[in-house]
């Protein structure tokens, strides 16, 4: 009986070779296309957002409701109510503002020539104050 | 047969483990990042302290540092944009996302925005990312 044993396991051991010898390049190959595919289509930066109502025309659509007025000058400067402020004062004011009974809307008016980055953090400032209902103001072009 | 061992020791090389690494990275970027199309200009999108998701639906409009705007990956004017916009959105017509770059003329901007209302959008997602405050 021993001879039939030993030949046995020496038959597994050369179907398992064979098996082995199966070429895995182009299965490599592919999985490599696919990997350079993957990194470079797809993109990891993570999106937030403003939520915003479409502008309002100037003078239109009020509601009675109180409003402030905040224009942003190029350059740096910016005015609360036709009233120059600095960044400081603004929140302040804007504080006072969220703390009263029926908080304002807020309107921003953006002058030609202000990036948007800082429009976006005067919006960041306003919210962060308290005061939801923000809306920005088309620009009348001069005048005020 | 002596002569011959050292060739047959040193055939097979072993690609396991490359193939598993491999795998695994491309799991990895198929699910960690997310496809999407590519803007038809670069874009720097301002930093915001907002942490709210924007919404999923794909109809996005772009405008450029330049002041150039596109939708649905073609360029489009100021006037055509209400046309333009018609037939880029047909499915969820309240919605917008806007992702515009962080030098852009703000008043720019707000005279997107505003031919945005005209086209009958009621609600815009200003795309920004996280950073500053």
């Amino acid at each position: 009986m021993p001879p039939p044993n030993q030949a046995r396991p020496s038959r597994l051991r050369n179907r398992r070779r064979r098996r082995a010898s199966v070429s895995l390049t182009p299965l490599i190959d592919v999985v490599f296309i696919l990997l350079v595919f993957f990194m470079l289509a797809s993109s990891f930066q993570s999106w937030r957002s403003i939520a915003m109502e479409p502008p309002v025309e100037r003078g239109g659509g009020g509601g009675g409701a109180p409003a402030v007025l905040i224009r942003l000058h190029p350059g740096g400067g910016l005015d609360l109510n036709g009233r120059r402020v600095g960044r400081a004062e603004l929140r302040r004011r804007l504080d006072t503002y969220a703390g009263r009974e029926q908080p304002p809307r807020v309107l921003i008016e953006p002058r030609s020539g202000v990036p948007l980055q800082r429009a976006v953090r005067v919006i960041d400032l306003v919210e962060a104050a308290g005061l939801t209902r923000t809306r920005l103001l088309t620009d009348a072009g001069g005048g005020g | 047969m002596k002569l011959r061992r050292p060739d047959y020791r040193e055939r097979p090389e072993n690609v396991t483990p490359l193939i598993n690494v491999v795998f695994l990275l491309l799991i990895f970027f198929m699910m960690a990042g997310q496809l999407s199309r590519t803007d038809p200009f670069p874009l720097d999108p301002p930093a915001s302290a907002s942490e709210r998701e924007p919404a999923k639906q794909p109809a996005t409009l772009y405008v450029a540092a330049d002041g150039r705007i596109a939708v649905g990956g073609e360029d489009v004017e100021l006037d055509g944009l209400a046309g333009a916009l018609a037939k880029a959105r047909d499915e969820d017509a309240g919605r917008l996302r806007l992702k515009a770059d962080k030098g852009a003329d703000a008043a720019r901007v707000v005279a997107v925005m505003d031919r945005v209302r005209e086209a009958g959008v009621a609600r815009i997602d200003l795309l920004t990312v996280r950073g500053g405050g």
